[in-house]
């Protein structure tokens, strides 16, 4: 259902993204693994449409010239200068890193502000679904979202991405910082997600151990360009990926 | 005790002047230079429905008010969004166009203190002690009306939550489908009306003079420099203590250093505090 194709994304004259190709069917969990700097992020954009509008401010604050190459296509359209915006409204979602949630909204207007594209049936059912994967968020539903522990910032900024509908969610980052017990509750989650909703999604990781046990293709990055893929056995039984992200 | 019953009264006005231009740089952080222009503006359509076209008061206020938002709207649609992300363009541009409508204005005819609005309801009240007329407790009203309709808004409708998660974080706001460029001509066009309705309750006062449009502005970006930009407890906040220094200064030192006291509390806050009383553009980021 979704595909990109030679993917290049350059700051100036840096290469961010090195010929980057990937593919993510229904109903799949796909991981995107790397260190610092893989370009993880820049991908994430690529694919949210976010660089479009990183480039569109670049361009008019005269700050860096941002290239970017290659196809995006979704249900066999070519989104790739599809307005972040619009592509959320088609079903991609990107949860962003770091979370990004609404700090002057309580949890609940995080989670309205979030079904902006939803009618009111699906912001209802959405909430309420929300709630019963994330019990903790029901209890401080009335908090504001700024007062939220790490792990609890994270389980809205994802609950948030839940009410826009997605077909296609995009994680970016989300076990960054977070303690062992939070990140493997989170990994259990985003499962229960493509299991319970029949949501693809694409997680991309730097700590791959909690990750890796629940997608079903993998990627691993190195300086932008992807250098092995395959599936999460095949990944886990490579020599190369065990000793850079598992340490045995 | 009038100190205090005018000072409210003042504050109130100010809160008016300020609500849009806040709305409009908060939600889109587009400086709306021509707020002061579209505030005169409103007035004199106001005027001339009334008194050239001749329908009567509440209608012409209505035909005026979304004249007004539709001329904000095509403000940002037309021009603004060319220069979208070039701050100091945004700048130049709103405030030419604020120029040219107030400008435009005083070569059609609009000046000296001919041009008039009625008062709501003419006649003044004893408060405790006071008299005040009614159509400055219209205004206090008023405000308080805009403010309650402003809140239920923005936390009750699809497009106000949509404003307020723009105004939070544009790119988290653009990732769940909510439109940047939508969203600012939506504030354009709220912020332009808002403009609308303080010039509207607050003309019948005095007269539509050009120079209102300008003194308008000042008391905006005073109020929401203050206040910290696209604050809006900041701007109440702000308005009021503003608004109370003036009152207090036009009693011990005389009226004509109300804009004195705008203009030096644009200074110290900068010396002071940049990014205003409950700004948010220093904030530390969070690491991680």
């Amino acid at each position: 259902m979704f595909e990109a194709k030679g993917l290049m994304v350059f700051y100036e004259n840096m290469l961010a993204l090195n010929n980057v190709s990937l593919s993510c069917g229904e109903n799949r969990i796909i991981g995107v693994f790397g260190a610092n700097s893989a370009g993880k992020s820049t991908l994430m954009y690529a694919l949210s449409g976010l660089i479009l509008d990183i480039q569109k401010k670049e361009e008019m604050a005269g700050g860096e010239r941002i290239t970017v190459r290659g196809d995006v296509l979704y249900f066999g359209q070519n989104i790739k200068s599809m307005k972040p915006s619009h592509r959320a409204r088609q079903g991609i979602v990107l949860c962003p890193e770091r979370r990004r949630i609404f700090v002057e909204s309580t949890v609940l207007e995080n989670l309205k502000i979030g079904g902006y594209l939803a009618n009111s049936r699906q912001t209802q059912e959405t909430i309420e679904y929300v709630f019963t994967i994330f019990p903790a968020l029901k209890r401080l539903s009335k908090r504001l979202g700024g007062f939220l522990s790490g792990g609890e910032q994270q389980m809205l900024a994802i609950g948030r991405a839940l009410m826009a509908q997605p077909k296609l969610l995009l994680l970016d980052e989300p076990l960054l910082g977070l303690s062992p017990v939070i990140q493997y509750l989170l990994a259990k989650a985003i499962k229960e997600i493509r299991d319970q909703r029949g949501i693809s999604i694409i997680v991309s990781e730097q700590y791959a151990r909690p990750v890796m046990p629940i997608i079903d293709y993998g990627y691993i990055l190195e300086n932008g360009a992807s250098v092995v893929e395959g599936t999460n056995k095949e990944l886990m039984d490579n020599p190369d990926v065990k000793a850079a992200y598992f340490g045995s | 005790m009038e100190i205090l019953i005018y000072g409210i009264i003042n504050s109130v006005q100010l809160v008016l002047m300020a609500l849009g231009f806040t709305l409009v740089y908060g939600v889109s952080r587009l400086p709306n230079f021509a707020h002061g222009a579209l505030y005169v503006l409103a007035g004199y359509m106001t005027w001339l429905l009334v008194n050239r076209v001749g329908l009567n008061y509440p209608l012409s206020m209505a035909v005026a008010l979304v004249l007004t938002g539709l001329i904000g709207a095509a403000m940002y649609h037309f021009i603004l969004v060319r220069v979208r992300g070039m701050a100091i363009s945004e700048i130049i541009a709103s405030y030419a166009i604020g120029l040219a409508i107030i400008e435009g204005l005083r070569w059609g005819g609009l000046k000296g203190g001919t041009f008039t609005l009625p008062s709501f309801v003419e006649g003044s009240v004893s408060l405790l002690g006071v008299s005040v007329d009614y159509q400055r407790l219209i205004v206090v009203v008023a405000g308080l009306i805009l403010v309650a309709l402003l809140w239920l808004f923005v936390s009750g409708t699809k497009l106000g939550l949509g404003l307020k998660g723009m105004a939070q974080d544009e790119q988290a706001a653009m990732t769940l489908g909510i439109d940047s460029d939508r969203m600012a001509v939506v504030s354009m066009a709220i912020g332009s009306v808002l403009a609308g309705v303080a010039a509207l309750v607050l003309l019948p006062l005095g007269s539509i003079v050009v120079e209102a449009g300008y003194r308008v502005l000042i008391m905006a970006v005073a109020v929401c420099v203050v206040g910290g930009l696209g604050s809006w407890n900041g701007a109440i906040l702000a308005a009021f203590i503003i608004g109370f220094a003036q009152i207090l200064t036009e009693r011990y030192l005389g009226a004509h250093y109300q804009i004195v006291v705008a203009l030096l509390a644009i200074i110290i806050t900068l010396v002071m505090r940049p990014s205003g009383l409950f700004g948010r553009q220093k904030e530390l980021e969070e690491r991680v």
